[in-house]
């Protein structure tokens, strides 16, 4: 276990932690610990602690963009708090949320209707990769692949989505 | 920011990898994370942009379930039902952190199931929920499968369930080519040498539910070698399952001075702590045997750490 701490932390530093890691490793504990009935200690297997350690860090990265907009956000607005501003986003932002499902849609339809299958299949529903190649009745690598396309189109979205 | 197609490329290749629940070349993606500092930022816009594009489809499918189901539409203009979902904010929304972490937990906890492994001297507690534990014992492999997590199978080693569920299907432990249904609370399962074995310290277990049905009753014990069609039935020498039990000792906001104390007298071994921390809280429950083997792995079973000073080991926060 204290082999896990390691591991983690040196993940966490690889993933961009830098002296925070240590921190984060506490919150990743305490997570656990309190998902425990009568608080006892739940010890978990190492792949989900990566998990869960990797899940936070995406997460950090999204709440850090997030702030970022909304500063950008309040500077772009006039005589505007950054709470009004992000209470009443420009135009383009409000078309941009609008559609996005649309646009995720679309997106995965150019990734071909299977990979769109697939990517509902795992990401919405939850199934495990191998799972799902059971049921499409296609190599786990096929899998792969379909989801890398999906992923792929979603990445160029959002990099338009972005640039717009 | 648009990336350099090559690192988005593998940006994208990491991040199907590490999106799947059963993923485990974590130090793989860790040496490729540390080979250049802009991997994680590209990793990050991908998984980001993931994680999002899935959500989108989540709020659409709470507020109108038909809709996922429809195909794209060509035509830009929204449908009227589609104003009503709630927005989603691509380049921000409202993301509570505890959220992410929720989620993972569902993906792992469903589909093929969940993988739980002891290395050598390691002891985990598992919760099933209803404050149903198991306890799996070092070198050991189980599997947890269904949506309610009541099937079980033991690969490997040596678990100790103790059930407390009001209500729902009954839950059921195969080992080996032997399945076993809980009736009672509390029992243990080891699938060790080609042999599977139960034993019964609390209520009863039905072994092979769906063929022979056979009873084990609180004192009991079972085992089946593979291959062998006999089954050997025995009364447990005095209290083994119990010792099993009482081999565990659980703390509730106990002080980490309290816990010195009582693992010193338990254990046989020293166990002091670093000063200033004596009045530290802390909740947990160990395993004796492994605590006595390896004092070090008290640490993380009580989210401190135990370091050895000479005979001694020094539990810090």
């Amino acid at each position: 276990m204290l082999e896990h701490r390691a591991k983690l932390l040196r993940f966490l530093k690889a993933r961009g932690a830098g002296e925070e890691a240590e921190d984060l490793l506490q919150e990743i504990w305490l997570k656990i610990a309190r998902s425990g009935p009568d608080q006892v200690r739940v010890t978990a297997p190492l792949p989900y602690l990566f998990q869960v350690a990797n899940s936070l860090m995406i997460d950090r990265y999204r709440s850090s963009r997030q702030a970022a907009l909304r500063d950008q956000s309040w500077l772009e607005s006039t005589g505007g708090d950054a709470e009004n501003a992000q209470a009443m986003p420009t135009p383009e932002r409000i078309a941009i949320d609008r559609d996005l499902l649309q646009h995720v849609e679309r997106a995965l339809e150019q990734a071909g209707p299977r990979a769109a299958a697939i990517f509902r299949r795992h990401r919405i529903d939850g199934v495990p990769q191998r799972e799902i190649a059971g049921e499409f009745g296609l190599s786990l690598s096929t899998i792969e692949s379909d989801l890398r396309a999906a992923y792929r189109a979603i990445a160029s979205l959002k990099e338009q989505s972005d640039e717009a | 920011m648009t990336i350099d197609p090559t690192l988005r490329e593998q940006a994208v290749h990491w991040a199907v990898l590490t999106g799947d629940p059963q993923f485990d070349d974590w130090d793989g993606f860790t040496a490729w994370l540390e080979a250049d500092p802009a991997h994680a930022r590209a990793y990050d816009e991908v998984a980001a942009a993931v994680a999002e594009a899935a959500e989108a489809f989540g709020a659409a499918a709470m507020v109108e379930p038909a809709h996922a189901a429809e195909p794209a539409n060509d035509n830009p203009a929204l449908p009227p039902g589609q104003h009503r979902l709630p927005r989603r904010a691509w380049l921000g929304g409202a993301i509570a952190a505890s959220l992410a972490i929720i989620a993972t937990i569902g993906v792992l906890r469903s589909g093929a199931g969940s993988v739980y492994t002891t290395a050598p001297g390691e002891v985990e507690v598992i919760a099933l929920g209803d404050g149903s534990t198991v306890t799996l014992a070092g070198d050991s492999r189980l599997v947890l499968r269904g949506d309610d997590r009541r099937e079980a199978r033991l690969e490997h080693g040596q678990a100790l369930f103790d059930l407390r569920f009001k209500g729902g299907r009954p839950f059921e432990v195969a080992a080996g080519a032997d399945t076993m249904r809980h009736i009672g609370t509390v029992f243990e399962v080891r699938r060790l040498n080609k042999a599977t074995a139960v034993a019964v310290a609390e209520g009863a277990v039905l072994f092979d539910p769906a063929g022979r049905r056979i009873r084990v009753n609180p004192g009991e014990g079972l085992t089946r070698r593979d291959g062998s069609n006999r089954i050997e039935r025995a009364r447990l020498p005095g209290a083994s399952v119990g010792e099993w039990r009482e081999g565990r000792q659980s703390f509730r906001d106990a002080t980490l001075g309290d816990v010195a104390a009582m693992l010193s007298a338990a254990t046989g071994q020293s166990f002091t702590v670093a000063p200033g921390a004596a009045d530290k809280r802390v909740s947990g429950s160990v395993m004796l045997d492994p605590i006595r083997r390896d004092p070090a792995s008290l640490g993380p079973l009580l989210g401190v750490t135990a370091r050895a000073d000479g005979a001694t080991w020094v539990l810090e926060p």
